[in-house]
């Protein structure tokens, strides 16, 4: 019988995601055995401190890699077998989905807006209104597991992110998005409108999975393989079953698509982002979409990079599309946290045109370029979610738009940082969301996509229109007498906020450090 | 020049500070940064040249701070820096004390006189563009400070709208010019422009839309009268002197490499001559002093566009020299409004009366200033009229224009009449008497709110003297352009020339013009409201409202939280996308369409099956037909040879049919009521899309195949190390044993979460430990259903043949290494037999038949996995590797052993395991909250009957 050789793995180059993924494990043993009384903060504490120890592995790992030869920058090497790509772009996103995570983990850890419970429901095994609710609100129970769901999901983000093998992607998927499908019907409050949103999110991820997973078999069918590398080569080199890579690559990209939230995969996200507790919707919206864009950029560039020009239509509607209806959308918006959900629409369509640019060479690449405006979409998003969980009335957030007029005059330090997320979405200047639609900007122009860069300014402009009137009304208008209550921000909150806005400023006036970061990640290590 | 902004900023960064503790004397504190300014300008003395200074801001963007001063620039930091230093000042006494947004104001204010000045000194056109945007919204901040009504406020969220709109347009441009040029550099693009073709034009004429939005020109003129809600010192700088001067500043900055870009010309000389008609009528209408000053500012930047647009020489002379009178007169004037303002409380003219004699030192500062605006010697203003008309006047030799020389000049003429008239209205209006009203009583103003405009006014005064010395100092800007027909030359006697007769004409015919106002008025007013005229206004709103509807339509089309419609766009995406995809790269395949003609006629039952499911109404007979799709595909198995699949597949439907069933209890009989309506033909029409593009891709992928099938190697080690023939089996048991055990762990949790879940609804979280009796049978041992519900046949089968099924099971799962069957078929069968307890007994009758937790089944089956699988290892061999042992066992023959079928068993103890749990949960569980409900229904019934 043949010896199978055990598989090589490189320790050092793993190290973040083994990190990640034992604390995520021992969190859930944790759960079993840390009595009810102090085990959300030992969970939560756990989870932090997981996340420090990633991070610190990241960038230790980080310093380990190497330039490599070759006509472009790269750093870094693939790693696992041939299922993961450790490398520059990989790393990048590693640390940013660290940070991003550390920030939401603030806020799921964030006990003391609404009365000493966390945002996540006492008992999801509860009908909403039954009497066994009231029960476990009484006896104040909490769900402490959702500290470890949200690592694993992280695992699954950081995963996707670096994988550069097909199956190696679809697995990663999965374990992103099971933990989130559970995680969204969590929400203490509204929970009809939580589990709904947590049934749609899984129902249309599970067929979107399921795109995903056919689109793998069809390109394995083609190029015989699932490593990245192998697919290119194929693509390269075979030039019969064309149907059969086509079909492929747009069923693949329907998958990927449908996690950046683009449309015409879309229309989840607003229900989506709407009814999942507003910590989980925070994370989600960050590190969900930048683990997808980081996807979609390395299979489309890696696998299919030779075959541009069959694809690069398809993704340039699905990028204006993406981008107009976002920022159409989102003016019709009464509730703040859709309002934000159809701005992630509209931001998701500005990194495609990055993306699609498909540029590589000396200056700002399309891979530069897209993490650099997830790292600025990302610190924003957080923020802003972090704004929404204090502005409270008597039955939890008060997401109705109009009930924030006036809030300025009660908390202009609240409101103005939410007006700085606001104008960095805007893409004004000084702020980091403009040094990052120039970026993807540049990256598109390089490419050749002058006409996209065109639209997209437009559509920034039509963005802008309503961020701007987000801001007037929370400055420039009187209070509502019956306005929501402001909760007094618990030090993670205000923390998160406080650091979110600093990053913005930061971005914005010196982005050099983090753009040069992302310039140096290089291109992708097939 | 960059320590000169970074004070700026650093000042407003302090200003807060300095607020609470200065208060209203923060404004001289803070003014001391731009005179220092102006001081360090005029020090310095007027570059010749371009001098550059440059700092690496963002390298990798292409973002460089690189600042640059010449003429032009040096022109315009003066006035942006000179005043704003006297609006500071009066802003001292202008400002209420203890008005509570002061922190905020001061900050701003110096922040935005910062962001001008780095407008200015930009050579870097990304700069630039920073500066730009970053005064647009710091405007806004100064424009909406205290705004007292939500008209005032929308008001200037049009101007900030609008100036960001353009904004952006130039940015498009700046972008298509750089990439174009390869050069971002102001002085690099000027001093060697790219080739022009139909990409610099674009280019050019989107770089014009934001400096025509910026400095309010039509047709996007009405932001700026809507931007007068800010207080008046705002006003005063920037709508008299800096912000609006960004546009002209920006033309003038590009005119002498790029006016003869096609367009150019046509664009911004009609455009103006049409803004300074425009603004100069409605100004004669207005009755708010600083509204009337706002459409004069209209009038005078389409004048100033015009002359800065024209390119050439006398002109770009005469439009520097009037951005710098205008800057003068209009803040002077401005300033007088807000004196008049705060020292009366009104800014109507009609109510305005009798102040000439009581502010007679403001009134002689006003008149000045108007004088200077109508163009009335000695004053700057006449200057560079006098310049302008002689610059119109050339134009036929300096450009060729014949026609369009003559028509330009009569256009400036006109709008200079209306200037005078307007310039006339204001002073009369605000200083002399209004019929029926009686005098004002007034607050005396301060000192120091006069001081200010009167500096400017004199400044006025003293350059319209200075014509000679000012003419070499804005000279170098104009000689740039090459020259024209004269040399041109601000002077106040130029002889008896045209432009001389022309400014007699102006000021007779405008004073004429003031003098039989109220008949002019009178036209005016009824061509306005009898003839219908195209208003720029009411289009942007259109556009907005425009905008907000198309948000509506299209979320409230698309986002109504229906489930099936998101389904459903998804769904023809990929139809449409992947679909179009096969379409167009088609290659036919070789494909056999069937082995035998049975094969036909299951898929075709299986097809009718499929579409009668979709069709049926009730939820039963659908459960049904998609069963049968279930069993012809094991047909189909067994009809290519594959019998152990097909008695798997068998097994399987039958218990996921069953286990339906004991669910569809709980739900209604039939689905919904659907009308046969467009929708659902939509949705008919989307599933069949689906379903004819994954036969495509079958076909396709069929079609495709270049290896060999992986499977082709199973068989012969299967029997070599497997020691079996039923290759399906061994390959999970021993070949994939692995992959195996993994699932079985995942099928142990998912068993445990889903029953634990149930349980927790039906309390029924353990086995009842007393056993309650049941009712009377002599076939079944614990049967629990109610009399009417059951049957003796079905009875006395279960009886007869549950043991019979339970020891084939166990036959099936030992065989299975050599014929069809294994511990998965095995266990399903046994899961079967327990279903038929389940069925003819109820839930009593199962507990009676397997007097277990199904938790230990499910552990114990898991765990003899696992341990069959360790042993080995123990024995030195590999993780489940298997061994095979022949036993003679005497009478019975040999026993063929392969050790893989302890970990088969395992597999059958799961499967039972979780049959059993299935049992427990959906059938017993669901059954029991049948029953309390049905008691509750019983007991409400009793109680409504009692009273």
């Amino acid at each position: 019988m043949n010896e199978i050789p055990a598989p090589v793995l490189e320790w050092d180059l793993i190290a973040p995601l083994m990190v990640l993924g034992a604390v995520a494990v021992v969190g859930v043993l944790l759960e079993a055995f840390v009595p009810r009384g102090p085990r959300f903060v030992v969970q939560a504490s756990v989870a932090i401190g997981g996340v420090v120890a990633a991070l610190g592995t990241t960038i230790w790992t980080a310093t380990r890699t190497d330039v490599l030869d070759g006509d472009v920058l790269a750093r870094g090497q693939v790693a696992a077998e041939g299922a993961l790509s450790v490398d520059g772009p990989s790393l990048f996103t590693w640390g940013l989905l660290l940070v991003l995570a550390l920030l939401s983990m603030l806020l799921f850890a964030e006990r003391r807006l609404g009365g000493g419970l966390s945002a996540f429901t006492g008992r999801a095994a509860d009908a909403p209104g039954s009497s066994g609710e009231a029960e476990a609100t009484r006896h104040r129970l909490e769900h402490t597991e959702v500290f470890p769901l949200a690592l694993f999901a992280l695992l699954g983000m950081m995963l996707f992110a670096a994988s550069t093998d097909l199956l190696m992607m679809f697995v990663a998927l999965e374990v992103l998005s099971l933990p989130l499908y559970v995680l969204c019907g969590l929400a203490r409050r509204r929970r009809l409108l939580s589990q709904e949103a947590a049934l749609k999110y899984f129902l249309l991820g599970a067929f979107s999975s399921a795109f995903f997973l056919y689109g793998v078999a069809l390109v394995y069918g083609y190029a015989g393989g699932f490593g990245l590398a192998e697919v290119a080569d194929a693509v390269a080199s075979r030039t019969q079953e064309r149907p059969l890579l086509l079909a492929g690559v747009a069923l693949l990209a329907v998958g990927l698509l449908f996690k950046v939230g683009a449309v015409p995969f879309h229309s989840w996200t607003p229900d989506v982002y709407q009814g999942a507790p507003t910590p989980v919707t925070a994370f989600m919206a960050a590190g969900t979409k930048a683990a997808a864009v980081v996807a979609l950029a390395r299979v489309l560039l890696v696998a299919f990079g030779g075959a541009e020009w069959d694809w690069q239509p398809a993704f340039w509607a699905v990028a204006a599309l993406t981008m107009l209806v976002g920022a159409v959308g989102s003016i019709a918006q009464g509730d703040v946290k859709r309002m934000l959900a159809y701005s992630s629409i509209a931001h998701a369509g500005f990194i495609l045109v990055g993306v699609v640019g498909a540029t590589g060479g000396d200056g700002i690449t399309s891979v530069s370029s897209a993490l650099f405006y997830l790292t600025a979409y990302g610190v924003a998003t957080i923020g802003a979610f972090a704004v929404v969980m204090l502005v409270r009335d008597a039955s939890g957030e008060s997401t109705d738009l109009d009930t924030w007029t006036g809030l300025g005059r009660r908390a202009p330090w609240l409101a103005g940082a939410f007006a700085l997320f606001m104008l960095s979405f805007a893409g004004i200047p000084l702020t980091a969301g403009f040094i990052g639609k120039w970026g993807v900007f540049s990256a598109a122009w390089a490419g050749g996509l002058w006409p996209l860069v065109v639209l997209g300014v437009l559509v920034s402009a039509v963005a802008a229109f309503f961020y701007v009137r987000v801001v007037l009304t929370m400055f420039f208008d009187e209070p509502r007498p019956d306005g929501p209550l402001l909760a007094v921000p618990g030090a993670m909150t205000t923390v998160v906020v406080t650091v979110a806005a600093v990053a913005t400023v930061a971005l914005g006036v010196m982005p050099g450090p983090v753009l040069d970061l992302a310039q140096q990640a290089g291109a992708f290590v097939r | 020049m960059l320590p000169l902004l970074t004070l700026h900023f650093l000042a407003a960064a302090v200003a807060p500070v300095l607020v609470r503790y200065l208060h209203r004397g923060t404004f001289p504190v803070l003014a001391l940064v731009p005179a220092g300014g102006f001081v360090w300008l005029l020090v310095h003395g007027r570059p010749d040249g371009t001098d550059l200074e440059h700092h690496s801001w963002i390298g990798t963007l292409g973002l460089d701070v690189s600042l640059a001063l010449d003429p032009l620039r040096w022109t315009l930091s003066l006035l942006v820096t000179g005043i704003g230093a006297l609006v500071l000042v009066y802003c001292t006494s202008y400002f209420r004390a203890g008005d509570p947004g002061l922190w905020r104001f001061s900050a701003v204010f110096v922040a935005f006189a910062g962001a001008m000045l780095g407008l200015v000194l930009s050579d870097n056109l990304l700069l630039l563009y920073v500066f730009w945007e970053l005064t647009t919204v710091l405007s806004y901040l100064l424009v909406g400070h205290n705004p007292e009504r939500s008209a005032n406020r929308r008001a200037a969220m049009t101007a900030l709208l609008v100036t960001t709109f353009g904004g952006l347009a130039m940015l498009v441009g700046f972008i298509l010019l750089g990439e174009h040029a390869g050069t971002y550099s102001a002085a690099a693009l000027v001093a060697d422009p790219p080739a022009s073709g139909p990409l610099v034009t674009v280019a050019i004429m989107l770089v014009l839309v934001g400096a025509v939005s910026k400095s309010a020109l039509v047709p996007f003129h009405f932001w700026l009268p809507g931007a007068m809600a800010a207080p008046t010192p705002v006003s005063a700088y920037l709508h008299a002197a800096a912000m609006v001067k960004a546009g002209i500043f920006l033309v003038a900055l590009l005119a002498p490499a790029y006016a003869d870009t096609p367009g150019w010309r046509a664009v911004l000389v009609s455009l103006g001559l049409l803004t300074m008609m425009v603004g100069g009528l409605r100004a004669l209408r207005q009755y708010d002093a600083k509204l009337l000053l706002a459409y004069g500012t209209v009038s005078q930047l389409g004048f100033l566009m015009t002359l800065v647009g024209l390119g050439t020489r006398s002109a770009a002379l005469a439009g520097l020299a009037l951005v710098l009178g205008h800057a003068l007169f209009k803040a002077t004037l401005f300033m007088v409004v807000g004196v008049v303002d705060r020292s009366t409380g009104t800014r109507d003219i009609r109510q305005l009366s009798g102040l000439h004699r009581r502010m007679p030192v403001l009134m002689v500062v006003a008149v000045i200033g108007a004088a200077s605006m109508a163009g009335v010697p000695p004053l700057l203003g006449f200057l560079s009229k006098e310049a302008a008309f002689a610059a119109a006047e050339d134009l036929g030799h300096d450009l060729g224009w014949t026609v369009a020389g003559p028509l330009t000049l009569a256009g400036l003429t006109l709008g200079s009449i209306l200037t005078v008239a307007y310039a006339a209205r204001f002073v009369w209006g605000v200083f002399g008497p209004a019929p029926g009203v009686d005098p004002c009583s007034i607050k005396r103003p301060s000192y120091w709110l006069v001081a200010a405009p009167a500096v400017l006014a004199v400044a006025s005064v003293v350059l319209g003297l200075l014509g000679g010395p000012l003419t070499e100092l804005l000279a170098p800007h104009a000689d740039v352009f090459p020259a024209g027909a004269h040399e041109p030359e601000l002077t106040l006697w130029h002889g008896v020339t045209v432009p001389l007769m022309l400014s007699v004409l102006v000021l007779v015919l405008g004073v004429a013009l003031f003098v039989a106002r109220h008949p002019v008025a009178a036209v005016q007013h009824a061509v306005v409201d009898r003839v219908p005229m195209p208003d720029a206004e009411r289009g942007y709103q259109l556009v907005l409202r425009g905008v907000d509807r198309l948000a509506i339509e299209l979320t409230g089309r698309t986002q109504r939280g229906s489930l099936p419609f998101y389904l459903g766009s998804i769904l023809v995406v990929v139809a449409a996308v992947p679909g179009t995809a096969l379409l167009l790269a088609w290659e036919p395949t070789d494909v056999r369409v069937a082995d035998s003609p049975a094969q036909v006629v299951v898929a075709v039952v299986m097809a009718i099956a499929a579409v009668m499911t979709v069709r049926s109404r009730r939820r039963l007979r659908a459960v049904l037909l998609a069963g049968i799709t279930g069993y012809g595909t094991a047909l189909l198995f067994d009809l290519h040879g594959a019998p152990d699949l097909a008695l798997t597949q068998v097994l399987v439907e039958t218990f996921v049919l069953v286990t339906f069933v004991l669910v569809l209890r709980r739900l209604p009989q039939h689905f919904s009521t659907r009308p046969f309506t467009l929708s659902r033909w939509v949705r008919v029409a989307i599933g069949v899309m689906s379903g004819v593009l994954v036969a495509g891709l079958a076909y396709v992928a069929s079609g495709a195949r270049v290896a060999d099938p992986i499977s082709d190697g199973f068989a012969k080690p299967a029997k070599e190390y497997g020691g079996g023939s039923n290759i399906v089996n061994v390959t999970l048991v021993d070949i994939r044993a692995w992959d195996t055990l993994g699932e079985l762990s995942v099928l142990v949790v998912a068993a445990t979460g889903i029953a634990s879940l149930i349980f927790l609804i039906t309390d029924r979280a353990t086995l009842p430990t007393t056993r309650k009796p049941g009712h009377d049978s002599a076939w079944l041992r614990n049967p629990s259903l109610p009399p009417e519900r059951r049957s003796i046949v079905f009875e006395v089968v279960t009886r007869l043949i549950f043991h019979a099924v339970i020891v084939f099971s166990v036959y099936l799962a030992l065989v299975g290494h050599e014929l069809p069957g294994g511990g998965f078929a095995g266990g399903l069968v046994a899961g079967l037999a327990l279903m038929l307890r389940y069925l003819a007994g109820g839930r009593r009758e199962l507990d009676a038949a397997a007097p277990i937790d199904a938790g230990v089944v499910l552990g114990v089956g898991l765990a003899l996995a696992a341990a069959s699988g360790l042993l080995p290892t123990l024995l030195g061999g590999g993780v489940l590797q298997s061994a095979i042992v022949d036993v003679h066992i005497p009478v019975l023959g040999t026993l063929h052993l392969v050790t893989s079928v302890f970990f088969d068993l395992g597999v059958y103890l799961v499967v039972v395991g979780l049959a059993l749990d299935v049992l427990r949960s959906l059938g017993g569980g669901i059954d029991k909250d049948i029953e309390t409900d049905h008691d509750d229904a019983q007991d409400d019934e009793r109680e409504e009957v009692r009273p």
